[in-house]
This record gives C-alpha cells, sequence and structure tokens, in this order.
C-alpha cells in the first residue's frame, strides 16, 4: 500500500469519526452505550491505550542516551514521532467523553489541584512539548533544502543536537514515567472502585506501556527501514523490551488477581467474576494474543519476515487495548452501594442506580449492564486511531524522520 | 456547622414519598432521579426478600466530609459549601463524569441528552414543567436551575434553594411518616446528634472512608 493510499484511507476515516463526534455533540452522550451507572467506557479507555502507546520515545530516548545503547539511534526520530502522536491522540480521544466540550477551559482558569484529572492534562502536555522538542532536536541537522527555514542557526547541528539530546533523556525519562503513574492514578486513587483500587495499578501502566509503546516503535521502524541486516540487532533489542514489558505487565496483573481470589472476600470476587466470566472471551484475548505476539518476535525465524514483524507488534497492540478496554468492566459492572442488608444471613445486595435513561423495555433503576461501544463510539475510536496513523505517515513523508542515508 | 441528615428506618414505610417530592421539588429530567427508596435484600421494591420481613432505605447524596467527588473534580465544579454539603455548579460542570465514576454510592445523574428531548420521549405533555421554578445563586454559582443543560452532572443539593428561605429540604417535609431529621452534626446537643448517639446511628460503607454527613437508625423489627 502507498503512502498516498494510507493517507487517503486514514484521512477518511478521521474525517467520520468527525462527523460522528459532531454528531454526538449536538445529540448528547445519549449516543453512547453508557449511564448513569456505567459511566466511562471505549473514550476512557482510549486515554489509557493512547498514553501507553506514547511510550516508546521514553523506550528509545533512555535507553540511547542514559544507556548507551547505540544500535537504537536510527530509530530515535521515530520514538519521539510516535510519543509525540500518541500522546496527542490520548488528549483528543478524551474530548467526546466530555459532555460540555466548551467549558473545558475551565480547567485552566479554576483548576482543582487534588484531582488527578488535572495533573493528567498537564503531565500530558508536558509531555507533547517534550517529545515536540526532542523530535525537533534530532531533526536539526537534517532541515536542509526546503526545510531550512524551520532551522535554528548553530555552528555545529550535528554536535549541538547529540548534546541537547543527552541533556534532555533525563527530563523525558521522568516525564514519560510520569503520564503512565499519573493515568493510572486517575484510577488508582478511586476507593469506590475495587478493580481500580490498586497499588499494583501504576507500575502495571507502566510495564504495560513499555510494551506496546515499544510495539509501536517497532511496526513503524520495520515498515519504514525494512529488515536491513544493520538493524538486526536493534530489532533484537526492541523485542526483548517489548518480551520484559508484557511479562512484567502479566504477573503484576495476575498478581493482584491471585490476592484478592485467595482471599475470596465477595466484592473482590464478584469484580473478578465480571471478568472471567462475562468477558472470558476478551481477557483471554488480552493474555494470550500479546503472549502470542512476544513468543513469534522473540524467534529469529519471524524477525527475518517484515510483515510478520509487522502482524505480532499490532497483534500485541491490539492485546493491550482489549486490557484497557476491560479496566471498565470491572469498575462499572459491580454496583459499589454493595450491602448486607439488615436481618438477611449471607446476601450482598447491590443497590439499584437510575439509568438516567429512558428505555420502554429497560427499568427505571439498574443494577447490571453489559456495556458494549455503539457504533458513534466506535466510529470516533477509529477516527482517533486514524488520525494517529495520519500524522504519523504524514510526519514520515514531509520531515527528516528517517535518515536518507540509511533507509 | 455541619449539616447531616437522620433517617430513621423504623419510621419510613417505603411510600416513597420522599423520592416523588425531591424529583418534583427540583424539576429533575427524566429519567433523572436524586434520591430513590430500596427494600434491601428483595427483588421487587415492598416485596420482602423473607416472607413477613423487610425494611426500606432511602439512598441520596451523602454529603460526605471526605467526598472523593469533591477532590476528582478537575475544575471545582463540585464544591463544599460552608455548612458542609457538596453543591454541583451547573455552569462550572465539564460533564467528565469523573465524580460518578468517585462515588460509591450511585447518587449521581448525568443529562445524556437536552432534558426537554427526554421529556418528549417519556410522553410528558407538551409545555409540561414542574418543580422550583427559579434559579438560585450561591456566592454567584448557579446551584440550583430549573432547566438543565446537556451534559452536566446532578444530584442532591440538600436543598440549599429551599434552605435559603428557611425551609427544610423537600424529602423532609414531604415524609408522611416523619422519618427524616435535619440538624448540625457538629454540635454534640442537636436533636440529629442525641439521636445518632441513643440509637445507634449508622452510615452506609463506612469501610469506603467516605464520612457521611447522613446517618440511619436501625429498624427495631421489620415492617410487615
Amino acid at each position: 500500500m502507498s503512502k498516498k493510499t494510507a493517507l487517503i484511507i486514514t484521512g477518511f476515516l478521521m474525517m467520520a469519526g468527525f462527523a460522528a463526534w459532531v454528531y454526538q455533540f449536538k445529540e448528547g452522550l445519549v449516543l453512547t452505550n453508557l449511564r448513569n451507572s456505567y459511566t466511562w467506557g471505549l473514550y476512557v479507555s482510549g486515554l489509557a491505550f493512547f498514553v501507553g502507546n506514547a511510550a516508546g520515545g521514553l523506550v528509545l530516548s533512555s535507553l540511547i542516551y542514559l544507556f548507551g545503547v547505540e544500535n537504537l539511534k536510527p530509530f530515535a526520530k521515530i520514538g519521539a514521532l510516535t510519543a509525540l502522536v500518541n500522546v496527542t491522540a490520548a488528549m483528543v480521544s478524551i474530548i467526546p467523553d466530555i459532555g460540555q466540550p466548551l467549558r473545558l477551559y475551565n480547567i485552566f482558569i479554576h483548576p482543582k489541584l487534588t484531582s488527578p484529572l488535572v495533573w493528567d492534562v498537564a503531565v500530558l502536555n508536558l509531555y507533547a512539548a517534550l517529545s515536540l522538542t526532542y523530535l525537533y532536536i534530532l531533526m536539526l541537522p537534517d532541515l536542509k533544502g526546503r526545510l531550512q527555514w524551520l532551522a535554528i542557526k548553530v555552528d555545529n547541528p550535528k554536535e549541538f543536537s547529540q548534546k541537547l539530546a543527552k541533556r534532555l533523556a533525563p527530563f523525558s525519562l521522568v516525564a514519560a514515567v510520569g503520564i503512565h503513574v499519573i493515568t493510572a492514578w486517575i484510577f488508582a486513587t478511586q476507593g469506590a472502585r475495587e478493580w481500580w483500587h490498586s497499588a499494583a495499578l501504576a507500575p502495571d501502566f507502566v510495564a504495560a506501556a513499555m510494551a506496546s509503546g515499544t510495539a509501536l516503535v517497532l511496526a513503524v521502524s520495520v515498515l519504514t527501514y525494512g529488515l536491513k541486516e544493520q538493524y538486526r540487532q536493534a530489532y533484537r533489542t526492541m523485542s526483548i523490551i517489548i518480551a520484559v514489558s508484557l511479562f512484567v505487565h502479566l504477573f503484576l496483573m495476575y498478581n493482584d488477581y491471585f490476592i484478592h481470589a485467595w482471599y475470596g472476600a465477595p466484592e473482590a470476587m464478584e469484580t473478578l467474576s465480571i471478568t472471567f466470566h462475562e468477558y472470558l472471551g476478551t481477557h483471554a484475548f488480552e493474555v494470550l494474543a500479546p503472549l502470542a505476539a512476544v513468543i513469534l518476535l522473540l524467534n529469529e525465524k519471524v524477525r527475518n519476515n517484515a510483515a510478520a514483524m509487522i502482524g505480532s507488534c499490532c497483534l500485541l497492540i491490539a492485546g493491550i487495548l482489549a486490557h484497557r478496554f476491560l479496566l471498565m468492566p470491572g469498575a462499572f459492572g459491580k454496583i459499589a452501594l454493595t450491602i448486607s442488608p439488615l436481618g438477611l444471613q449471607d446476601v450482598e445486595w447491590p443497590v439499584p442506580i437510575a439509568s438516567g435513561r429512558y428505555s420502554h423495555v429497560l427499568d427505571t433503576f439498574v443494577t447490571e449492564w453489559h456495556y458494549f461501544p455503539s457504533a458513534v463510539e466506535l466510529a470516533i475510536f477509529t477516527g482517533v486511531v486514524a488520525f494517529a496513523g495520519f500524522l504519523i505517515i504524514l510526519a514520515i513523508d514531509w520531515l527528516p524522520i528517517v535518515n536518507p542515508e540509511e533507509s | 456547622m455541619r449539616r447531616g441528615m437522620v433517617i430513621d428506618l423504623e419510621k419510613c414505610i417505603g411510600c416513597r414519598s420522599c423520592v416523588v417530592a425531591c424529583k418534583q421539588h427540583n424539576a429533575q429530567p427524566a429519567g433523572t432521579w436524586w434520591n430513590r427508596v430500596v427494600t434491601p435484600g428483595s427483588e421487587f421494591h415492598a416485596v420482602p426478600p423473607v416472607k413477613g420481613r423487610e425494611y426500606f432505605l432511602p439512598v441520596h447524596c451523602q454529603h460526605c466530609q471526605n467526598a472523593p467527588c469533591e477532590k476528582v473534580c478537575p475544575v471545582d465544579a463540585t464544591y463544599r459549601h460552608t455548612d458542609g454539603s457538596i453543591l454541583v455548579d451547573f455552569e462550572r460542570c465539564i460533564g467528565c463524569r469523573y465524580c460518578m465514576a468517585a462515588c460509591p454510592y450511585g447518587v449521581r445523574q448525568f443529562n445524556w441528552e437536552d432534558p426537554q428531548k427526554s421529556m418528549q420521549d417519556y410522553g410528558y405533555l407538551p409545555g409540561y414543567t414542574f418543580g422550583y421554578p427559579q434559579d438560585y445563586r450561591l456566592n454567584g454559582r448557579l446551584v440550583y436551575t430549573p432547566v438543565r443543560p446537556k451534559g452536566v452532572v446532578e444530584k442532591c443539593n440538600f436543598c440549599v434553594h429551599y434552605l435559603a428561605q428557611g425551609l427544610e429540604p423537600a424529602c423532609v417535609r414531604g415524609c408522611p411518616g416523619k422519618a427524616r431529621f435535619v440538624g448540625d452534626l457538629d454540635d454534640p446537643d442537636s436533636e440529629v446528634s442525641k439521636m445518632i448517639r441513643d440509637k445507634n446511628g449508622f452510615t452506609l460503607l463506612p469501610e469506603k472512608g467516605t464520612k457521611p454527613s447522613v446517618y440511619y437508625l436501625p429498624p427495631k423489627r421489620k415492617e410487615v
């Protein structure tokens, strides 16, 4: 598929997503499949997903400039680009979730400092600014010809670029760990939702992000640079990072489930049963797809085939997306106000919540909701994915992201 | 001063008058209920879970001292009034629904669509309106409005617009069983504080550490 076709397809999906958002803006969030008892869905999962994909910049810049893994150098710009694009997509993806988007300026003029959402807005913007600076510094020596006007004047652009990149690396490392930790804290701080209220969530977000963020860089790298001999070692390094991160993620996740399952408190068991019964298929996918992907990536024969490598990376990212989707059912599938009625033995009873939406068939007060995104939610989310793809393709086409002498 | 409420479950007959009074007085849009009364353990309201044994539990905003909804609001739309109650500024709320994720009591309601439209879906007569007809501002902040904007969160405001007129909340005035009492929880000699002490007052989900300002008195016997 040529770049032009890819741009047309992603551009079309992007416009379709935007149109769906305009429609939702007009009609209200009634067009989603959310309701009072189940207030967050695909849009918020999307935020966590895109933030995770933005980890690539961190992995590469810190490995290259802090730990001296020189063979990754050609891919540093791809890392910075995917980081910038995904952190932007994360911020875009959350806008459709806002009931009154025109009032968003209130976050800047009346920020409440106890809200993790305020911290997240701050750290995502900081990370976007850092990624952009990073990308610019790395591109500086190659800003020639028609891009000359973009370049600031320095004596030795190459040396200047390397020196500054090295100095920025520790800051981008902190900011990058910060975006995952603070995004996780949006959820993990909430005592009302047992599914999120865990000290394991923030480290798990970092681990999952290192896997999906690196997989995205690897996929884009293989797509642009191909499988030339001089890159083989770097691809192997990235595959190992993906594999180790995924194993840490799976460990943190199951460690959390295990201690809750062992103790067997009814509220924890109910939460677990949502994931392991109602959403068993999705759970199987979130574990098996990334696992299959890393087994493939660790195999040298697979790494001899560009399509197989890109496919494996996509499989892993899809698995992490399923993981992000599963943030919600465990949290909202169980009514937080579940009580033991006075005088009844062994009864746990969920207090129904007003659904907030009229339906001829459904009850006014509800305790259960099997959420699946509506067509509008899916169109908007697909639009944001396409937006990220569009920006990456466009940037690679227009900017000196791929080193000309090496590609 | 900490304005709180005591609900005597011994006196509650499960009639849901408070639910209706709340809904009507506060002009709640179709599908929105700030207040609800349930029969714990039963399959349907007012049906005993065990033959001849039942009690009723009214649930609305608990106006917690450690309110997660207040802490998560990114724009300070949900905030604490000087009397300790938690209010929502209809003009400030951006509709992110973080407070709804944070609240363990399920009392927060979102305006999923334009309330005028949902009224039509419900089949209300065209032009029919109900509830306290005027906006009420507290220090300039819109804490009650009969016409809700689309895309904002709302919940029990402890009838702050009636408090200004020296009136009790609609649910208290509308309770035929006289099961609800409002008073100062900070004053150990107030009627509500005494009731909590003398009649084993308890709160919902104490394990969540939210420190509610709504206390319940256990029923001595179940309604039959």
